[in-house]
């Protein structure tokens, strides 16, 4: 135990800590941060008026969100399609992780070629129709980057929600059956109240890592056209490696943990609650048949 | 075992599915062996002529043979899978050891709280690399050194060679420091949740017998939790492999990693397609072995710790 | 190719060895140092790798190369010249970067190195090199800070800079009937026409991807159409008639440019160029050897250059690197030394056969080096018109840079109104401006 937690105070707690004192001076990369100066609420004050933090702000929820929503939406949909026992799953559901697994980087070098306005698959695919190409990483970038997004990631939502799926008490889903529901019905009333925490903590898992995606956009665009993909992990990195600002980046870092301990938080208690609601929908099931 | 028997249109959405998981990585596979000329010229199919020239170039430091088409070795790829290798390794071998102890103690020593633990996990978990950027930067260039005057520093510098003071940055062992904490929360989130299962009366027994409690740690409890220390080691080893963001801001010329490597040659001067996929190739093939021969054990780890939590 | 590289590398050896024995080693007391040095991933240094192993084998020098692609070789250095001691002993600057490091006491005045009779090559010829290049990449202090003037002195000597000319496919031109443009309104004229005249094929390719290409990209039309960043006391004009007309240029150019021509950094603007997808190229000469390299290019022989069209006025760029030595160097003498002999006239010649971009009139003029770069001849012409002002180079310039770059995306990508745009970029470098403390005696 002590060496577990030496290491994370050493270099999680206390990096966390030096974050929020040198949030508050005007610190450069060339300086040690105690010659920086004292500027107190200064860095927090500039950011909250620039409209560019605002609308990399802006990006990034709108990125989380939509991430989120649709890979939730396609994986729990395909969970329900294909939860049967067939042959040829398990092949599926091996080849379903090899997106996650590979590197973010990698991720983003395959889809900025794919994407690649005329040497790329899909304008030549495009074309090969006799249709105009797309402009993907110009004026749909920000779509550009959901949807590789939800390429990598949506097998995570299928197979934790398969898994889930396949746990469910068979016996109520059985007698629902011989109740005469349609499957619609057994999804709505059945499955998906019986999955809904399993649902939640892996939307809240998805939710915290889309916070975190930074390379594939990296690689991608570079957080363009504009400021249309420059997510705020991005806009911290650039901050401070670019515009050598590391108070403002530490502020800015600062900014963004505040807003993903609320969320965090708040889906934790809704897990909550949600548990204790499947709890006793399961027993009422189990009661009923 | 039984299978039903579905109906082909079932199917077919189970190929399309496959095709589109594949698709991009056999894409990437396809283009690393061929020339940039075809891969921009138009031949989008599987039709080619493969060459390993790609994989010359990008392993020129490392080949023992001189290569024609190349005036000079630029890409020092074979020194960046080095520390790859080694980074990604380490690291994963001391968040296993030091997650394993974390997590037997928290199960039986009860330090926490079951809901104070997740939720512990749940925060450390939640924090983005690009938010540890800043203080890591900061910390492992300026504070975490020893003065080269210093007896250590001496001693260090007289061995390694360098200038300046001795500081975190730039060694292996700063890159690996900050995966380890990473790694460390979810690693003893997910054993935890093995060595529960694990029947007390089973370690009982065991001591009954005689055996000390690092004996009945190695003996009973750790074969036990084997499938969760797998799927810990691919999820730790995963991520040290993968990551870009902190190894960019740690590593120095001699410790790059292949991601680095990789963002740096999608450099605005000509990318060489060719010689990129190889190089993606490369570093994606280990992630894509573990794959295919552990997946259940990710599948467990995934739920897990997921599930669970 | 190889055999002229050669034959002058011999000749140049044993040029050095006849002085060796003459002058008992300028280099002897450093054999068997090794420099590391950062230069970065460009066409240029690409060409200085394949002759730095002349260097080692007359000086017994050796050097250890770290070469990362501009803007990450930026950031290093960022880093390793606050340190105490840092790793490099020469480093590779971008021309923006001089404003930093000068300001912030980073590179060596140079001043010390030729005053060293030991140190300084009495056949350097420092006039040689040319004019415009020198005040804008190595010299600070003087006008504005970062121009030439009485009171600047040197802190790098350029190498690996460039200056804007027009690249033009001759057989399309030809075909067509086209006069090679001479100013902004013919270009812009033609640009247009061609994806007419030849479907599928863009007028001219240019960078504009959000960031630095964007703003480049922009400043490479500002200075020619009269523009100016900033007035003479520091206050911002970009958003002038002239600014509006630079950005509207490059917005027709962006409209009637290649597929997907808005999200273009460097790299896809030349790829599509090489590729035979535009008529014509408007960005630096370094690209003149890989137009020329079968196994990058599809219209090799294709190409002819022109000068950098004219608005109000000439102006090309002057941009590109320059080679300093960082103040917390350790073999900082050794450093001058290989720097000496990089931008010495043989250097230059060698680097400019190997694909490089010479800074010197003797090169520019040089029948071996024109033998084998016919357009060499059309560059130096061009460098005649070089602006050294198109773009001022000060500490807060990289901001300003950045929001110009990710304001005129947004004008390419997302219709924002051009006058709105550069009011705004106006306003913020103001403020910018003024933060800094560029209006403290107004």
């Amino acid at each position: 135990m002590a060496p577990a937690i030496i290491i994370i105070i050493l270099a999680l707690l206390y990096p966390l800590g030096y974050m929020v004192y040198g949030s508050f001076r005007a610190w450069d990369p060339s300086q040690n941060i105690s010659e920086s100066e004292f500027v107190g609420l200064k860095n927090y004050i500039t950011l909250f008026y620039d409209p560019a933090f605002r609308e990399s702000l802006v990006v990034t929820l709108t990125f989380a969100v939509c991430v989120v929503f649709s890979e939730l939406v396609i994986g729990v949909g395909l969970a329900l399609m294909l939860d049967r026992n067939i042959r040829g799953m398990s092949v599926l559901r091996t080849l379903f992780i090899l997106p996650m697994m590979i590197a973010p980087v990698v991720v983003g070098l395959m889809w900025r070629y794919m994407y690649h306005p005329t040497v790329g698959t899909f304008n030549k695919t495009l074309k090969s129709f006799g249709l105009d190409g797309i402009d993907w990483l110009g004026q749909n970038a920000l779509l550009s980057v959901i949807i590789a997004d939800v390429w990598q990631w949506t097998p995570f939502i299928f197979i934790l929600s398969l898994a889930a799926l396949q746990s469910l008490p068979r016996s109520a889903i059985e007698a629902a059956k011989i109740d005469g529901a349609t499957s619609w019905q057994q999804i709505i009333h059945i499955k998906l109240p019986l999955m809904m925490p399993v649902l939640i903590v892996t939307a809240l898992l998805r939710l915290i890592d889309a916070f975190k995606v930074l390379e594939v956009i990296l690689v991608m665009t570079e957080g363009g056209p504009g400021l249309s993909t420059e997510i705020l992990a991005l806009r911290i990195s650039r901050t401070a490696t670019e515009f050598r600002e590391l108070g403002v980046a530490a502020a800015m870092s600062n900014y963004l943990l505040i807003i993903l301990l609320i969320l965090t938080v708040s889906m934790y208690a809704i897990t909550r609650i949600q548990e204790n609601r499947a709890a006793r929908l399961a027993r009422q099931i189990q009661e009923e048949y | 075992m039984n299978y039903e028997r579905q109906n082909p249109a079932f199917y077919a959405l189970l190929i399309t599915l496959i095709f589109m998981a594949v698709g991009p990585i056999v894409l990437m596979l396809a283009n690393s062996f061929k020339l940039d000329v075809d891969i921009i010229g138009g031949t989008s199919g599987l039709l080619f002529l493969p060459t390993i020239q790609n994989y010359e170039t990008a392993l020129c430091d490392v080949l023992w043979y001189e290569l024609d088409h190349l005036d000079f070795c630029s890409l020092k790829f074979g020194g960046a899978f080095i520390n790859s290798i080694i980074i990604a390794l380490i690291s994963t071998l001391l968040t296993l050891v030091i997650g394993c102890m974390a997590a037997y103690a928290l199960v039986r020593f009860k330090f926490m709280g079951r809901d104070t633990a997740s939720l512990t996990t749940l925060m450390v978990r939640m924090v983005p690399p690009a938010v540890l950027l800043v203080p890591v930067f900061g910390l492992w260039n300026n504070e975490f050194c020893i003065s080269k005057n210093s007896y250590f520093g001496e001693i260090i510098r007289d061995v390694f060679g360098g200038r300046g003071d001795v500081c975190l940055a730039g060694t292996h062992s700063g890159i690996i420091l900050i995966y380890v904490a990473m790694n460390l929360p979810f690693v003893i989130w997910i054993l935890q949740s093995f060595i529960i299962q694990v029947p007390r009366s089973l370690e009982e027994a065991a001591r009954v017998d005689g055996a000390g409690p690092f004996q009945v740690f190695f003996l009973v409890v750790l074969p036990l939790i084997k499938p969760g220390l797998a799927a810990a080691a691919i999820f730790t080893f995963r991520i040290a492999w993968n990551e870009y963001l902190l190894a960019s801001a740690l590593s120095d010329r001699g410790t790059k990693t292949v991601p680095i490597l990789i963002v740096n040659n999608m450099s605005e001067f000509n990318i060489e397609w060719g010689v990129i996929m190889a190089t993606g190739m490369l570093l994606a093939i280990p992630p894509i072995i573990f794959t295919l021969f552990a997946s259940r054990q990710i599948i467990s780890g995934m739920t897990a710790g997921a599930v669970k939590g | 190719m190889l055999k002229t590289l050669k034959r002058i590398s011999l000749g140049a050896s044993t040029a050095i060895a006849l002085a060796t024995a003459a002058f008992a080693g300028p280099y002897d007391e450093f054999a068997g140092t090794t420099l590391v040095v950062n230069f970065p991933a460009h066409p240029h240094y690409n060409a200085v790798m394949k002759v730095l192993p002349e260097f080692t084998k007359e000086t017994g020098i050796e050097v250890e190369v770290d070469q990362l692609p501009y803007m990450k070789m930026r950031e290093r250095q960022t880093l390793e010249l606050g340190q105490d001691e840092g790793d490099y002993d020469l480093v590779a600057y971008v021309v923006f970067s001089k404003a930093d490091y000068v300001y912030a006491d980073q590179l060596e005045n140079l001043a010390r190195y030729f005053m060293n009779p030991k140190l300084a090559d009495p056949s350097y010829d420092p006039d040689d090199l040319i004019d415009g290049y020198v005040y804008n990449i190595g010299f600070a202090g003087g006008n504005k800070g970062y121009l030439a003037g009485k009171t600047g002195s040197l802190f790098g000597v350029p190498y690996g800079s460039e200056t804007s000319v027009l690249g033009y496919r001759k057989d399309i031109f030809e075909k067509h009937n086209l006069a090679v443009p001479e100013t902004y309104e013919e270009m812009l004229d033609i640009a247009c026409k061609i994806p007419q005249l030849e479907p599928g094929m863009g007028g001219l390719s240019s960078r504009a991807a959000s960031g630095h290409h964007a703003a480049h990209a922009f400043l490479l039309h500002l200075a020619p159409l009269g523009g100016r960043v900033f007035d003479n006391s520091w206050n911002p004009i970009v958003n002038n008639a002239a600014g509006v007309e630079a950005a509207n240029a490059l917005k027709t150019i962006v409209d009637c440019g290649p597929e997907g021509a808005a999200s273009f950094g460097f790299g896809e603007a030349l790829g599509s160029f090489l590729n035979g997808d535009t008529a014509m190229f408007l960005d630096t000469t370094v690209v003149a050897g890989q137009i020329d390299d079968p196994k990058k290019s599809k219209v090799v022989g294709k190409v002819g250059w022109a000068m950098h069209p004219m608005g109000v006025r000439r102006g090309s760029q002057t941009g590109g690197f320059g080679i300093g030595i960082p103040k917390n160097a350790e073999n900082k003498d050794a450093a001058f030394l290989l720097m000496q002999w990089l931008t010495s006239k043989t250097g230059d010649k060698l680097t400019a056969l190997a694909g490089g971009n010479p800074s010197r009139f003797s090169t520019h003029a040089d029948a071996d080096v024109n033998a084998k770069f016919p357009h060499m001849s059309i560059f130096g012409e061009a460098l005649k018109h070089a602006d050294p002002d198109w773009r001022p180079i000060i500490p807060v310039w990289g901001k300003i840079n950045a929001d110009l770059g990710t304001t005129l995306s947004k004008v390419l990508t997302e219709d924002l109104d051009i006058q709105t745009a550069l009011d705004g970029v106006a306003e913020r470098a103001k403020g910018i401006m003024d933060e800094a403390g560029y209006y403290t005696w107004q």
